[in-house]
């Protein structure tokens, strides 16, 4: 693809080995590389609690046709992102997963919701700093007789 | 049935006992039994049909309770009868209870109706056949109420199915039986049994002129019974047990000794309007002594109703089911016209030489 | 007046034909869909966040329990990663012995979604016949890695021990096409099974693709696409596609028939290899204290139920920082939601068991 164009109209983007390393405007990023190249799978979106605190989310754009891979990254702020599902439905599935693992909540997706884990669950797993001591459960009894 | 019922005087009149006890007697014995014998016939019937279904399905079917499992029903149905008949809390409790009642009574009457042997038939009114009809039709009131009464979606759901079915099967179904009245000139049974008696055995029967009846009826009975591929109204795959779902223990065996029950009477009815009832494929029978004949009958009848019995459980190994929409065009759209066609077929047949004679 | 004249359905958990715990929301009209909101998560056991705290060789068994009908693919997965990052090349015979395992394994998944697929139209034979033939594929995986599903048999740097009782493949060669002759006889000619899927949940190419479907059902929605092509496994095998326009149940019924006949083609292939070549020469990685260099790895896998993918992220450390699964039924049972909009009942538990869709993989 085109990186000199790309790096252009998205300030700040750098490419870090096979990635691109986005800092905002995730949405605009996506919506520009879907109607410009012959993307048009989003594969899996990829989170992560990096060691420093921060949420990372890694796009992965497949193109069918010519049998690429794109990879898109950003690094989330506080817990909240642009929610791509009104380009991609698959989205749908993949931020409700993250939204229930990562507790990131994408903004503009209105189906989010506990997938995995119970309705009342607190905490998310997948975070690196998550602790398990919910007291209803019944390996942290000696925690609820305290 | 009057040789039966001279037989019997004859022998209460032997040991001095008045013939009005024989007159009182005398109709309560048989649906005694009736009942006997329709839950052996049953409880044959569920091992056979899980026996074919093994052979079918490349299994080995029950073999473990008796010799080759033929205790297995038995046992199920023990089973059954200890387990806990359980009500939903919010289900109409009556009704709820009703139903499985009021599937069984229609059943056993609608056995009554047929003719077993030219001198055996319970209930012999002259328009036998209309009798017939609404009590095979009858069961499918039951199982809206079981549905209904349940409080269940599912069942809801089998329930308003089934009286779909029934309701578009039943009018082709009529119209096949009426062509056959009119073949015979008669509504009774025994009669359009007789009317079928030939010398020529097996192709006098009515299958011959009525051969597109035969298959409307056929299929007709399988939507009725709600077997494969018409068996929405318990479709285990959508309904998980259709009507049937909140039903347990007794209950729940009486609706599935019931569907059976009528499997068999209905195959028979079949037998009769169309394969020569009890008559013999060969034009005559092997003993032509009073007794014994009215068995060789009895066999003829039960023979045939086995093998219809025996494709029905065959389509039910092979055949996928019908989706709901298609099942109701299917009644509406080809089996109606067709049943008219055969019906006009029939009037043909029978009054079509007068006519033109005149 | 109008009154509201639709009503929820709970669908499942525990229902016959959704195949493991998938609950689907729906709200009907009459017989009739209006919405369908499918929940998932009865089957979670956290695969994820086990990577995070197990070392790779304890994570390995694991893996095939993601899929318990295709476990080759996610064991041969996570070795790929750990391939991959410390750069071990596959001897010509381990990666025919992996081919031919992942092939058989892709019939004996296609094999069981046949049986249940036209259960859930509501014929019982057809499941026996497919289990009759799965029983012996699984009967061959069972001599040759000890287990029926969950296999353990691709370990880093190649397989546990050498493959061995090729008579056994040899003779499910012979077999299956005949029987797979047999099951189109019974299903695929059969008037009822044609009006329950031809024109019934069209799955349109860019739906398809927009909803992440890939696999056998996107194949069937007429994209040419399949992993296998690039797949290094594969490289030196004839891998022939097989592409449908039609789009509809129907399709992708005939997709995963025909696939199955060329998937045996394939392990015809790596058969031959096999019978000819010498002993196993591999050059496998000490799983004890093994550590992936500092960086992100993908793996991507053809899987019978779509595209199966693994990401995992290492600094450097015995386990995985981070290790996320791709599935493909994940994907499909998100594609409900659209898919079974306006369809009947009966129509949707149909087109629903035509996605073949296996809980386990969903859940993760």
């Amino acid at each position: 693809m085109d990186w000199d164009k790309f790096r252009e109209m998205f300030l700040g983007c750098e490419l870090v080995g096979n990635k691109i390393l986005i800092k905002s405007k995730l949405h605009d990023v996506i919506k520009f590389v879907m109607e410009n190249y012959p993307y048009d799978i989003l594969k899996e979106i990829i989170a992560l609690h990096n060691p420093d605190g921060r949420i990372e989310l890694i796009y992965n754009l497949y193109s069918t046709v010519d049998e690429e891979t794109l990879l898109i990254s950003i690094l989330l702020d506080g817990d909240e992102a642009e929610s791509v599902t009104d380009i991609f439905d698959s989205a749908i599935a993949d931020e409700n997963e993250i939204f229930d693992l990562f507790g990131v909540k994408f903004i503009g997706n209105e189906n989010l919701k506990r997938l995995y884990m119970p309705e009342d669950w607190q905490g998310f797993p997948l975070r690196k700093d998550y602790v398990q001591d919910d007291t209803r459960l019944a390996w942290n009894d000696d925690k609820n007789n305290v | 049935m009057n040789y039966l019922y001279f037989l019997y005087i004859e022998f209460l009149q032997r040991h001095n006992i008045p013939q009005l006890f024989g007159d009182i007697t005398f109709y309560f014995i048989p649906f005694c039994i009736i009942a006997v014998a329709l839950l052996l016939v049953v409880i044959v019937l569920v091992l056979v049909e899980r026996k074919l279904l093994g052979f079918f399905t490349q299994r080995k079917g029950p073999n473990r309770v008796g010799w080759w499992g033929i205790l297995q029903t038995i046992a199920d149905a023990l089973k059954l009868l200890c387990k806990e008949n359980i009500t939903p809390d919010k289900a109409d409790k009556f009704l709820f209870n009703l139903a499985p009642i009021l599937v069984f009574v229609p059943m056993f009457a609608a056995v009554g109706v047929i003719p077993y042997s030219s001198e055996f038939t319970f209930i012999n009114t002259s328009t036998n056949v209309i009798l017939y009809l609404i009590l095979a039709a009858f069961p499918v009131l039951s199982i809206f109420l079981a549905g209904w009464a349940s409080n269940n979606k599912y069942s809801l759901f089998g329930a308003a199915r089934s009286i779909a079915q029934v309701l578009s099967y039943e009018l082709p179904m009529t119209f096949v039986v009426l062509s056959v009245a009119v073949l015979a000139s008669s509504l009774n049974l025994t009669e359009i049994t007789l009317a079928q008696s030939s010398k020529f055995g097996a192709l006098g029967w009515f299958w011959i002129p009525c051969v597109l009846g035969f298959v409307i009826m056929f299929i007709c009975i399988l939507a009725e019974l709600n077997r494969c591929p018409f068996d929405l109204p318990e479709a285990e795959s959508e309904l998980i047990c259709g009507y049937n779902t909140e039903y347990s223990g007794m209950r729940f065996a009486i609706f599935y000794l019931s569907e059976y029950a009528m499997m068999f009477a209905n195959a028979m009815f079949l037998a009769i309007l169309f394969l020569g009832g009890y008559l013999s494929p060969f034009g005559k029978y092997f003993f032509g002594a009073a007794p014994l004949v009215y068995f060789e009958q009895a066999f003829w009848l039960f023979l045939k109703a086995a093998v219809l019995i025996f494709i029905m459980i065959w389509i039910r190994a092979t055949l996928p089911r019908l989706a709901i929409y298609d099942l109701l065009k299917f009644s509406w759209v080809v089996l109606l016209p067709l049943s008219i066609i055969n019906l006009f077929v029939a009037v043909l047949i029978k009054f079509g030489g007068a006519v033109w004679m005149a | 007046m109008m009154t509201k004249t639709t009503f929820k359905l709970n669908l499942g958990p525990q229902h016959p034909s959704t195949h493991g715990v998938l609950r689907l929301l729906l709200e009907l009209d009459g017989e009739k869909i209006v919405s369908c909101e499918p929940d998932v998560g009865y089957l979670h056991r956290g695969m994820e966040k086990m990577a995070e705290k197990m070392s790779y060789i304890q994570y390995l068994p694991t893996v095939d329990r993601i899929d318990y009908l295709a476990g080759f693919f996610y064991s041969e997965l996570l070795c790929r990663i750990v391939e991959n990052a410390l750069e071990v090349e596959l001897s010509d015979k381990v990666r025919a012995i992996r081919v031919m395992l992942l092939e058989l394994n892709r019939i004996s998944s296609h094999l069981l979604w046949v049986g249940a697929f036209l259960m859930d139209l509501g014929a019982v034979s057809p499941f026996f016949y497919a289990f009759r033939e799965r029983e012996m594929i699984l009967r061959y995986f069972e001599k040759i890695s000890g287990q029926r599903m969950m296999y353990n048999y691709f370990v880093f740097g190649g397989v546990r021990h050498d493959i061995g009782f090729l008579e056994d493949v040899e003779e499910i060669i012979s077999v299956l096409p005949e029987k797979i002759n047999d099951y189109e006889k019974i299903i695929t000619e059969n008037p009822i099974f044609i009006r329950r899927t031809v024109n019934k949940g069209v799955l349109s190419k860019e739906m398809a693709l927009n909803n992440g479907i890939t696999g056998v059902n996107l194949r069937a929605s007429g994209v040419d696409f399949d992993l296998r092509f690039g797949d290094y496994l594969y490289q030196g095998f004839d891998v022939r596609t097989i592409v449908l326009e039609a789009k509809d149940s129907f399709a992708r019924y005939k997709a995963r028939i025909l696939e199955m006949r060329e998937s045996l083609k394939i392990v015809a292939q790596a058969l031959e290899y096999l019978k000819k070549s010498g002993p196993l020469e591999q050059k496998l990685i000490n799983p004890l204290n093994l550590k992936l260099p500092e960086g992100d790895y993908f793996a991507d896998i053809e899987a019978p139920r779509g595209v199966a993918s693994c990401f995992v992220r290492s600094y450097g450390e015995k386990n995985p920082y981070r290790l996320k699964w791709r599935t493909g039924s994940y994907y499909s049972v998100n594609l409900l939601r659209k898919l079974l909009v306006g369809e009947y009942l009966n129509d949707a538990i149909a087109i629903a068991g035509s996605l073949d869709i296996i809980l386990p993989e969903v859940d993760k």
